[in-house]
């Protein structure tokens, strides 16, 4: 038991001192009382957010895309990984694999640069839905606010479903081959296989992971509503994040950024601990 | 009589429509993926002035290799290449070696703190105290600036990745480390003997992830190497040099200079964009199928019957 | 033996000739730029010879993410290069501490070149301590400024369409809309069939002054930003403009024109990629913008030889018809110079004076010439008394992995620097040059110009006019009202556009009604701050 003593105190240096800079959150900090240390000004920086109506927009934006990030984002990539399960060609299968997780690699600014090309009122998604006769006036996707958090739905899925189903792959290899052999002898379809088998083996995998997103939820991305959103659409694209660097650190405002992260990681621990709760209560596997 | 072959036939007959449909599926899920993956690398091999225009679909309209040759014309990319091999070998191994050692000690039941420990690691996931408390740590607490080990020593242990590598432990049978224990193993060594081989899948799940983070941070580099040309890694150096790029199309003043600008380096923003996803993504890419290798089914128990 | 002995006192000699050209100590200066660049290469030829004349190499680092986020770290870390240029933030490090006052070190006898330099404008760019902390790297004028072309903003619009109109000469707004319309009622679409577009306006971003600046210009003033000043009146009155009735009557000609189908929704949201791709192709045929912003849409369509598809810029205001009386326009401004940017000194510099000694002597006419042309017979050449280039020279300059290894980029543009023309008549800057603009022009170009009897593009405007005491309004920081400057530009960047697609004209009332009820309380916040830092300004400058 030993051995954890060494990595604990990395920890402790590398996560647990640092916060010692929340006291920030109660003062004046800009860059030029950095140095000569700011003003202790009490609660006055929470104040100033919790009265800005654009920090409570942010807050709405980042739950709802984190939300159907999550949802979506972990059903895709866990129906790919079963669907990758069943193939039985080796090398079709790595093929499949490898090809569906290059778009982690490539840029926000190179994806959503051509989501802005698809979906202009000329683009190519106007027109298929024009021809197929879904639509008779082309949609104006890139400027309406109500689309907005179902293209970076959308996005998000397409860029990091291979990337986000390795790791129920990888936990799929686990699964005791016998157990399917058995479900065959009884006669089981492929699909009462996948149902009794394969979900049962990664659940517990599947349960972590989403206790652990749920306390994520305050992080909706950044870079992606930055680059795919404009000032039309400003009232459901803005997030936390963008607030933050908007009237943070643009604006020399570092106490009230960090306020901001502070209230971030509040609200982060009491849905980790509300979703573990409710795993225990449930008798499933919980992360703490 | 009759209903026991019709059933049989059936399942047979979706056997035969299931895996047709299955790879129809994949492959246009794969045709989805690939087209901007092409696209982009069509891009970067097309003249930099015409891909302004857009509308480059799966071939390069012009091809050209100007964005590449300002890339790699830089005795910097080779250095800088070569540190961020370094880096992304160094830290995956040790950190593998630590987060796996944590995990393994977090996931025997019987360690008294289990519980106390696992949420003091958990919560550094949710708790972040911020940009400027961090830098002074390592720059003036440890002063690490302006060495390599700023690449290292603060990656070497992974919260997310831990908890992974726990819950698959706790998912493998607890009586294999029973019986080593009867036979008198000690902890260190039912963890590198028994626990670590079995892992092998998860931990190159987990060396997959730490890899392609180690590889792609740049943000290391500006805040502590920045004054460090030798010290660049590759991602630094091809930001700063899209940076540069888009910069200096914008600085050039008159339509004369920007017109000069450009049908001097006839690399624009657009394909040195493109080029650099290649040449920074290409390298890493290679890891995967590379790793691969140890996500089969049935190799787990396999070995603990062997 | 006797050769050899020649040989070791030869070496001994031309040992002790160098460590005399070294007249002091060789040192590594650290430098950060707050602008990305490209590491200049070891044997760089510009930075040998500095090191060779001054003992003086660099260590330079440049800007790879966002600027306001790396200098914090640096003031945090007390982390300085000795030599600072804090890009568009230079303020943060004035305001942090991390700079030294260049004053004590700035004397008629000690360092003429730079005391000569900022002499006139001292009153201006000193703070009201009479400290200074950065010598402006631009905007400062020796003899005659050149203006061969507008760089800056402007209505513009492609030659073929003026072309097509047989050169007109088009002064107001309404000039300028109608032979749009015109031309696209003959011309609906291009060669290849692609539809034309009438107008189109950048917003994204920083840029969004494409949507927000023209009013002022209209009204017949250069470049102020978000405000315009009354500089005949005693008490430099200054007003935002967006919330006045001259503003409305843009965003209704706009709307007008919106209906008719002359603007794509699709512009307010566009991308600065999207945008230059469409200026690219040759489908727009007007827009208002700066010329820096779109050169490399300039550059695609020479290249492609569609010379009818660039843009001609003109200077538009209200004609009468507005009820605004009669405007005389007034785009070009004189040459600003550039307060609070370039490099300052950092107080963790051990050599000060070295530092201002070498920008001292960078400032030499020699060494200007060296760093803005190069090297005679290298880089330019000089014949009957005018410094040129060839093309190729030209390029050369343009060309980023030949100013790696051959031009002191950093230095050159983060340095105070002369402008303007030397004292021979021959310019400072080599794309100053007349000459050396005019090679390069088209064939095209020349023709459209002469069509219009004009020798330069700048000819279609008024000359500068004189610089106002406070300079340039735009330059003015606002970080003390930061919250509201920003919630100010929000409204504008979200209301703007709403206005423009209203449907009708009770919709365009109702929705200007909207936006002025929202922006009123940010303008009076930003009237007073702007009104009392330009008074400011003006009591300094006339001091």
């Amino acid at each position: 038991m030993l051995m954890s003593v060494p990595v604990l105190l990395y920890v402790m240096l590398f996560n647990y001192y640092p916060l010692w800079g929340w006291r920030y959150a109660f003062q004046n900090l800009d860059l030029s009382t950095i140095k000569k240390g700011a003003d202790w000004i009490g609660l006055d920086n929470f104040k100033w957010l919790f009265n800005e109506r654009l920090f409570w927009l942010g807050f709405r934006n980042t739950l709802a895309m984190s939300l159907i990030n999550l949802v979506f984002g972990t059903v895709s990539s866990i129906l790919l990984a079963i669907l990758l399960n069943e193939v039985r060609n080796r090398t079709f299968k790595r093929t499949v694999q490898t090809v569906t997780y290059l778009p982690h690699f490539l840029s926000m600014v190179i994806v959503v640069g051509m989501a802005q090309n698809m979906f202009t009122t000329d683009g190519p998604v106007n027109r298929i839905l024009m021809t197929t006769g879904l639509i008779d006036e082309p949609i104006w996707w890139l400027g309406r606010g109500q689309y907005f958090w179902w293209l970076v739905g959308i996005i998000n899925v397409w860029k990091e479903i291979g990337w986000n189903s390795i790791i129920y792959i990888s936990t799929m290899t686990s699964i005791d081959p016998t157990l399917y052999e058995a479900a065959a002898i009884d006669g089981a379809g492929r699909f009462q296989r996948i149902l009794n088998v394969t979900l049962p083996g990664i659940k517990s995998t599947f349960v972590v992971l989403l206790i652990m997103n749920i306390g994520h939820l305050m992080e909706a991305g950044f870079e992606i509503q930055y680059l795919l959103g404009n000032k039309q659409v400003y009232d459901f694209s803005q997030t936390l994040d963008v607030f933050v660097l908007e009237f943070g650190i643009q604006n020399n405002k570092y106490g009230r950024a960090i306020a901001a992260g502070m209230f971030k990681s509040v609200v982060g621990i009491f849905l980790l601990f509300g979703a573990n709760f409710v795993a225990k209560k449930l008798d499933e596997e919980t992360l703490l | 009589m009759t209903a026991i072959p019709m059933k049989k036939r059936r399942a047979k007959k979706r056997d035969v429509v299931f895996p047709i449909v299955n790879g129809v599926v994949l492959c246009i899920l794969m045709f989805i993926t690939l087209f901007p993956v092409i696209n982009t690398v069509a891009i970067s091999f097309n003249d930099g002035i015409d891909a302004v225009r857009g509308g480059i679909g799966l071939w390069p309209r012009q091809f050209s290799m100007e964005a590449y040759k300002s890339l790699l014309s830089d005795k910097l990319t080779y250095n800088a290449f070569g540190i961020s091999v370094a880096r992304t070998v160094i830290t995956t191994l040790l950190n593998l070696l630590f987060t796996s050692m944590l995990a393994f000690a977090l996931s025997r039941r019987e360690y008294i703190l289990r519980k106390l420990i696992t949420l003091a690691v958990v919560l550094t996931m949710y708790v972040n105290a911020g940009l400027i408390p961090n830098f002074l740590l390592i720059h003036r607490t440890l002063r690490l600036s302006k060495t390599f080990w700023v690449y290292i020593i603060p990656t070497m242990f992974s919260c997310f990745n831990m908890i992974v590598i726990r819950t698959y432990i706790l998912g493998l049978p607890e009586a294999l480390a029973e019986s080593a224990r009867i036979d008198g193993a000690n902890d260190l060594r039912i963890f590198w003997q028994i626990i670590f081989p079995l892992c092998t899948p998860v931990l190159a799940t987990v060396a997959l992830f730490v890899a392609v983070g180690s590889w792609n941070q740049w943000f290391d580099t500006q805040l502590y190497n920045g004054s460090k040309k030798n010290l660049y890694t590759l991602q630094y150096l091809l930001k700063m040099k899209l940076a540069t790029s888009m910069n200096t199309t914008n600085a050039a003043n008159t339509s004369v200079d920007a017109l000069a600008a450009t049908s001097a380096s006839k690399s624009t923003p657009v394909t040195v964009r493109c080029a650099i996803t290649v040449v920074s993504a290409l390298p890493i890419l290679m890891i995967y199928p590379f790793l691969q290798r140890y996500f089969v089914t049935g190799m787990v128990l396999g070995g603990v019957k062997g | 033996m006797r050769k050899l002995l020649a040989a070791i006192l030869a070496l001994a000699m031309l040992l002790s000739v160098t460590s005399f050209a070294l007249a002091e100590d060789p040192i590594t200066v650290t430098v950060f730029r707050g602008d990305p660049g490209d590491q200049p290469t070891d044997d760089n030829k510009i930075y040998k010879m500095i090191e060779e004349e001054f003992g003086i190499k660099f260590e330079i680092e440049f800007l790879a993410g966002n600027l306001d986020e790396t200098l914090g770290t640096k003031l945090a870390g007390e982390d300085y290069p000795d030599l600072f240029d804090g890009g568009n933030s230079a303020e943060k490090l004035i305001n942090g501490g991390a700079l030294i006052d260049l004053m004590p070190y700035i004397t008629e006898e000690g360092t003429p070149n730079l005391y000569n330099h900022i002499k006139d404008l001292l009153p201006q760019l000193v703070n009201e301590n009479g400290e200074l902390f950065i010598i402006p790297n631009y905007g400062i004028n020796y003899n005659a400024q050149i203006q061969n072309s507008c760089n800056g903003p402007a209505f513009f619009i492609q030659k073929q369409v003026l072309e097509w109109a047989g050169y007109p000469q088009i002064k107001s707004l309404n000039e300028y809309f109608d032979v749009i319309e015109r031309f696209i009622a003959a011309n609906p679409t291009n060669e290849n069939g692609a539809a034309y577009e009438g107008f189109a306006i950048l917003c994204e971003g920083w840029r969004h002054f494409c949507l927000i600046n023209p009013v002022q210009h209209l009204m017949g003033r250069p470049n102020d930003g978000e405000v315009i000043v009354n500089v005949n009146s005693g008490n430099w009155e200054t007003t935002t403009f967006i919330n006045q009735p001259y503003a409305k009557a843009y965003y209704a000609k706009l709307n007008e024109l919106y209906n008719k189908g002359l603007i794509n929704p699709d512009t307010f949201v566009m991308t600065y990629d999207q945008y230059i791709a469409k200026l690219s192709s040759g489908t727009v045929l007007g827009m208002f913008d700066q010329t820096w912003d779109f050169g490399t849409a300039t550059a695609a369509l020479e290249t492609a030889g569609m010379y009818k598809n660039t843009f001609c810029a003109l200077p538009l205001v209200y004609d009468e018809s507005y009820g605004f009386g009669k405007i005389e326009e007034q785009y070009l401004n004189g040459s600003v110079p550039n307060k609070d940017r370039g490099f300052g000194i950092s107080v963790n510099c051990e050599y000060p004076e070295r530092m201002i000694n070498l920008f001292e002597n960078l400032l030499s006419d020699r060494w200007q010439k060296i760093l803005q042309w190069g090297i005679e017979g290298e880089d330019y050449y000089v014949e009957n008394g005018r410094m040129l280039m060839t093309t190729e020279q030209y390029n050369h300059r343009q060309d980023a992995s030949w100013k790696m290894a051959n031009a002191a980029l950093t230095i050159w543009e983060s340095a105070p620097k002369k402008q303007g023309t030397q004292d021979d008549g021959n310019a400072w800057a080599h794309s100053d040059q007349p000459e050396n603009y005019f090679n390069l022009m088209s064939d095209y170009d020349k023709a459209f110009l002469s069509a219009y009897g004009y020798k330069k593009p700048a000819d279609f405007f008024n000359p500068p006019c004189a610089l106002a005491p406070y300079g340039e309004a735009w330059q003015i920081d606002k970080t003390p009202i930061q919250d509201d400057y920003d919630k100010f530009n929000l409204i504008q960047d979200q209301w703007l556009p709403k206005i423009i697609m209203s449907a009708d004209q009770a919709a365009l009332d109702a929705n200007w009604d909207a936006f002025i009820a929202e922006i009123n309380p940010y303008c009076e916040v930003y009237t007073n701050y702007m009104q009392a830092e330009v008074l400011k300004l003006v009591e300094q400058a006339t001091r």
